[in-house]
């Protein structure tokens, strides 16, 4: 229809147009390009044919499809080439070789854009000569730089890298446009040529476009600036954020690190020229492969190192502690900063392509983070010990908040991949750490030693049990999610295991997850382990003082741990502290009753010591003889005891004192006096209230000979 | 122990299940029929793999038109026709039989059974022995994921040869187009040989292959002193291996070499059914990685050995008889696996080569037909490989996780009964 309408102009278009080729060689035409429709009709070119062009192309938009429309506007242009090819045709015979190259790409920006004007045009038109012409230029720039001794790309002054794209663009597009003759026989030749340059031009584009990637890294300056804090043991909190902050800044987050400006826009140039080209293909490959070394190189070095899952399994524990601390720190890098520069990097190569960068980025990513995601698969695998739980813990944390990210690097088919594999790796060391708890139970019930601690010391397990805890607990907060989740998982499992009835539990923890936090009830329960297991332990001293002590300590060391963890004191929360606390006060009491009750009693009891007014000398002396045995015998046996908690034993040595001394005060100066100064005195007050004072202020010390050597012989 | 019931359910879901089952006195019956109905799964499920009659490598023409009239149309590729011998889709089917194997063998051996048995003679030996099997079996797997991502790159280098041919009039610059794609192709598949084949030379290779780069490769060129193109530019294929010096072909040595089958009293206990199952997932792995490309497998023919005398695994022999003979006649001129889309995908881009080698433009009608029949075969790979390699890595994950859990449960059993005679491997 179109076609029609334009069917009755040709004749005055002709020959207008064939004025303005002879002139062509104007520099301003020189650069057009066929879709660049600023430079359509020269400003002197008749008004009409132009107007009439313009006229069309106006309604045609209208209603026709862009692509159509894009082919009415090379028609526009086209009014000049039909005599083009007639001053070609012309030129034939003495073909001489067209300096410039200028020119005969503006003849071949013509050409194509009338090849579609009218089949019968070319019917019986040989290709015009100055695309041989064309072919010829081309094809010995593309010698000039890519011959025997090759240029490199960024050895190209900017014109000249600029004008041979622009050469490549131009040839891909006649190849293009020759290509929807291929069905005319006389074609065939100038398919062939302009394919086979076009082929070369690619070529050497590739290859370069390989080199830009491989030889322009900047590699220092990611890695070593910004080398990620060094993974402390214990200082869990810091690692998260601290990985992070870098990546806040919001200055450095736009900028690409990896290649300089000038690389990445010639990356991009060479990238479109070649998808224009039709080698998106190729392009993507050289893309993908070279990005892929370089990812790996990274790993490399950040440290990361392959094993297989049957190594790790056989590796000792120190050795894959190590390896566990470096993962982690390559898996932050990698899901906080190298993934997302890959992504940035591959949007700015193919920023005309935003799907081509989506996949690219997504699937070189992909490769990486299945290699690194190996480890932990291994890790969760391996035996399950107590002493793991904190690596372990750290995998989690660090697979857990990895995976809100993954919905920016990856294409949505690849995230539910990656998801669902690091979801399912996670919850393989949920259900680990979850066994661990078990172990600790078990360990805690299966803990019988027959020896009990000398001195009524804190027993190991006590110490054990609790850093143990304490340490967790500055996990809580995962924690309460790995036994949340497990019991999700629990519940899930059992509604799946048809075979066996598991309802009535179901419901029971349905209403146990509804009402308190799992983990508060492990660690009670662990808690509870433990105290029945001192209990137990307190029976092996026959001492009942010593009982005593042991059970104080022991709880006092609990209690001050408990204290002085904020985690786990919320979790066991104030009544709990209060409970201990009060029965550290009877255990207390009963050791003042059990040890010292017996020594005030002797000073108390004034029965015998008077008969009508009279102090009964020998039942005094006898009386100060039994204090004094006593008290010895006190002293000698407890200052071996052992109170390691400062507080606990100045609390201990002050209650004791005041029981004492003020009773032994007021017997002696009751009594004191009956006594006859010098030797009986000397004989049978063996301590001064002061001395007294003394020798409580020695107990506990876990030492008794070095104290009793330094006071008094 | 009531205490930690409510924390390791998981690990009692096991026991009540067998409680409940031991209660029934008299089990021993079932047992034996357990047992046997196993063996004969096994058994079928493995026939089905067989192909019938047709010679290997020769019924790929199954998508053409067949000369004789078979009813059933063998272009559906349905899967009641059995798939030629190590294609992609025979593999997706032995994995199938091997996820069923797997999940009838797990039923056999933990349910129903009286735990103490795992810790006497000779589940206390075969056990761990399973259980290092199937960690090695995970590495296994692992390699031949990244083999499938391999091949699937090959797949792409394939299609724009494929392409490029695809044009009318085949032009140089489509065939050199073309040819580049291939001599890609068939580098990889020969470094990738090479690399297989030689561990050592690992790093090496590497940097070689890189420097490939900017001539070189075509100095044999042709003959139309057209050829100028830059050289293949070949990457060291896919490099992300299992671990330095793993060696495919090692571990399934070692997943072999304790692989007894049970003699006189042992026949009738869980000892048969352990090994079924060793021995189903040692063929299993030792065809993937026969056929799939993957890190080491020097002399891996002679790896894998089933007595012959076996009635249940008469299919398995038949199937390892055929997959060996073909793995002698490769392995000497190095072999990018046998994977039989790879294996056609290999001559096809020799022909295809030699084709582009030869090539003058304009080429004369018969030769494009010529030319024509081969990119149509190798789209027709491509397409083949296009549709089932996805599929087929997700298997192999799929037979991953399957093993991981297995082993799990397993282990959770052997923690309930408590201390093993011999070290658990894990």
């Amino acid at each position: 229809m179109d076609e029609d309408k334009e069917k009755p102009v040709p004749a005055p278009k002709k020959l207008n147009s064939f004025a303005i080729t002879n002139d062509n060689d104007d520099p301003n035409n020189s650069h057009d390009t066929t879709d660049d429709k600023d430079n359509l009709p020269p400003p002197e070119s008749t008004t009409t044919a132009a107007d009439e062009g313009d006229e069309n192309h106006d309604k045609n938009d209208v209603d026709q499809t862009p692509e159509e429309g894009d082919r009415d506007q090379i028609k526009e242009e086209g009014e000049e080439e039909k005599s083009d090819e007639i001053s070609v045709l012309k030129v034939e015979e003495p073909s001489p070789l067209p300096p410039d190259l200028g020119k005969v790409s503006e003849e071949i920006d013509q050409y194509m854009s009338t090849m579609f004007d009218d089949e019968s045009v070319h019917s019986d038109v040989h290709v015009p000569i100055f695309v041989e012409q064309f072919a010829v230029l081309v094809e010995a720039k593309i010698e000039d730089y890519d011959g025997e001794s090759p240029v490199k790309w960024t050895d190209l002054k900017d014109e000249e890298a600029e004008c041979f794209l622009e050469a490549l663009t131009r040839i891909s597009k006649l190849s293009i446009s020759l290509n929807k003759f291929s069905s005319d026989f006389k074609f065939a030749y100038s398919i062939n040529r302009i394919g086979g340059v076009l082929q070369r031009g690619m070529s050497y584009l590739e290859e370069e476009f390989k080199l830009l990637l491989e030889d322009h890294r900047i590699l220092d300056p990611e890695t070593e600036s910004k080398p990620p804090p060094p993974n402390s043991v214990s200082e869990q909190e810091g690692e998260g954020e601290e990985c992070s902050v870098p990546e806040s800044d919001p200055q450095e987050e736009d900028k690409i690190k990896e290649y300089p400006e000038e690389i990445l826009s010639n990356l991009k140039k060479l990238a479109k020229c070649m998808i224009l080209g039709g080698h998106e293909t190729e392009c993507r490959r050289v893309y993908f492969m070279t990005r892929r070394t370089a990812m790996e190189e990274s790993l490399l070095k950040m440290g990361f190192e392959k094993h297989s899952i049957d190594d790790v399994q056989k590796m000792h524990w120190e050795s894959l502690e190590r390896e566990i601390m470096t993962w982690i720190k390559v898996f932050k890098q990698c899901m906080d900063v190298q993934f997302p520069a890959e992504r940035k990097l591959c949007d700015a190569v193919f920023s005309d392509k935003p799907s081509i960068s989506a996949t690219l980025s997504s699937h070189l990513c992909r490769g990486a983070i299945i290699q690194l995601l190996n480890v932990p698969e291994a890790v969760a695998m391996t035996k399950r010990a107590a002493e793991k739980l904190f690596k372990f813990l750290d995998v989690y944390e660090t697979l857990r908040d990895a995976i809100p990210a993954m919905d920016k690097l990856f294409v949505p088919r690849t995230v539910v991949e990656i998801k669902s594999e690091t979801t399912l790796i996670k919850s393989r060391f949920g259900e680990a750490m979850v066994i661990i708890f078990c172990e600790l139970e078990n360990s805690i019930k299966a803990d019988s030693a027959k020896t009990p601690v000398p001195g009524g010391a804190v027993h190991p397990l006590t110490r054990y049990t609790m850093n143990y805890l304490k340490y967790a607990c500055e996990y809580k907060d995962t924690l309460e999610q790995v036994f949340r989740e497990h019991k999700k998982i629990e519940r899930a499992d059992s509604g799946i295991g048809s075979d066996f009835d598991y309802n009535s539990s179901q419901v029971q923890d349905q209403n146990v997850a509804e009402t308190e936090s799992p983990f508060q009830v492990q660690l009670t329960k662990v808690m509870d382990l433990l105290d029945a297991n001192l209990e137990a332990k307190s029976k092996l001293y026959k001492d009942q003082s010593l009982n005593s002590i042991f059970m104080m300590n022991n709880g006092r060391y609990i209690l001050k741990k408990v204290r002085g963890s904020p985690e786990i004191n919320s979790l066991m929360g104030d009544p709990w502290c209060r409970k201990r606390s009060s029965e550290l006060r009877t255990y207390h009491k009963n050791y003042q009753r059990e040890t010292w009750g017996r020594l005030v009693q002797c000073l108390m009891n004034h029965d015998g010591l008077t008969v009508n007014g009279k102090v009964v000398k020998p039942v005094l002396k006898e009386r100060f003889k039994n204090f004094n045995a006593i008290f010895d015998e006190i002293h000698k046996t407890q200052s071996s005891w052992v109170v390691a908690d400062d507080q606990l034993q100045s609390e201990l040595r002050v209650s004791i004192s005041n029981m004492v001394i003020p009773a032994y005060r007021a017997f002696l100066a009751r009594y004191g006096q009956t006594l006859t100064p010098g030797r009986q005195t000397e004989k049978y007050v063996k301590y001064q209230p002061e001395d007294i004072e003394t020798y409580i202020d020695d107990l506990f010390d876990g030492n008794a000979a070095a104290s009793a050597g330094r006071r008094k012989s | 122990m009531p205490g930690t019931d409510n924390q390791s359910s998981f690990l009692n879901r096991i026991s009540i299940r067998r409680n409940q089952v031991v209660t029934v006195e008299n089990n021993h019956d079932q047992e034996q029929e357990d047992l046997e109905l196993f063996q004969k799964h096994v058994s079928e499920r493995l026939s089905e793999l067989l192909p019938t009659g047709t010679p290997t490598h020769n019924n790929h023409n199954n998508d053409l038109p067949p000369s004789s009239a078979s009813l059933d149309s063998p272009s559906t590729d349905s899967s009641t026709a059995i798939p030629s011998l190590l294609s992609i889709s025979w593999f997706r089917k032995l994995l199938d039989s091997f996820l069923c194997c797997e999940a009838e063998f797990k039923a056999v051996l933990l349910m129903g059974r009286d735990p103490p048995q795992f810790c006497k003679p000779p589940l206390d030996r075969l056990i761990p022995e399973l259980l290092d099997r199937s960690v090695k079996a995970l590495d296994i797997c692992n390699a031949v994921t990244q083999g499938v991502e391999l091949v699937h790159h090959w797949q792409r280098l394939g299609q724009i040869a494929v392409t490029a041919l695809n044009q009318r009039p085949i032009g140089e610059g489509q065939v050199r187009r073309a040819k580049k794609a291939l001599s890609a192709l068939l580098t990889s598949m020969m470094l990738d040989d090479k690399e297989t084949n030689n561990s050592s030379s690992h790093g090496k290779s590497a940097e070689r292959t890189w420097s490939f780069g900017r001539r070189g490769g075509n100095a044999t060129a042709a003959n139309n002193g057209n050829n100028k193109d830059r050289a293949a530019g070949s990457f060291k294929s896919l490099s992300w291996s299992v671990a330095k010096s793993w060696s495919a072909a090692k571990q399934i040595q070692s997943m072999s070499s304790n692989l007894v089958a049970p003699r006189g009293a042992e026949q009738s206990g869980l000892a048969l059914p352990v090994y079924i199952q060793s021995t189903v997932l040692v063929f299993v792995m030792w065809s993937l990685v026969a056929a799939i490309p993957c890190q080491e497998r020097t002399g891996l023919a002679t790896h894998f050995q089933v007595p012959r005398n076996l009635g249940w695994a008469q299919s398995m022999i038949s199937l390892q008889e055929k997959i060996g003979e073909e793995w002698k006649k490769k392995e000497k001129k190095g072999t990018v696996g046998l994977l039989e889309e790879v294996q056609r995908m290999e001559k096809l881009a020799l022909a295809l080569v030699e084709f582009a080698d030869s090539f003058q433009f304009p080429l004369e009608d018969e030769k494009v037909e010529e030319v024509a029949i081969q990119v149509a075969e190798m789209a027709e790979i491509c397409r083949k490989m296009e549709e089932g390699l996805v599929p087929l890595q997700l298997q192999v994950r799929e037979v991953f996780h399957r093993i991981v859990r297995s082993r799990v449960e397993v282990l959770d059993v052997l923690d309930q009964v408590g201390k093993m005679s011999s070290p658990v491997p894990y």
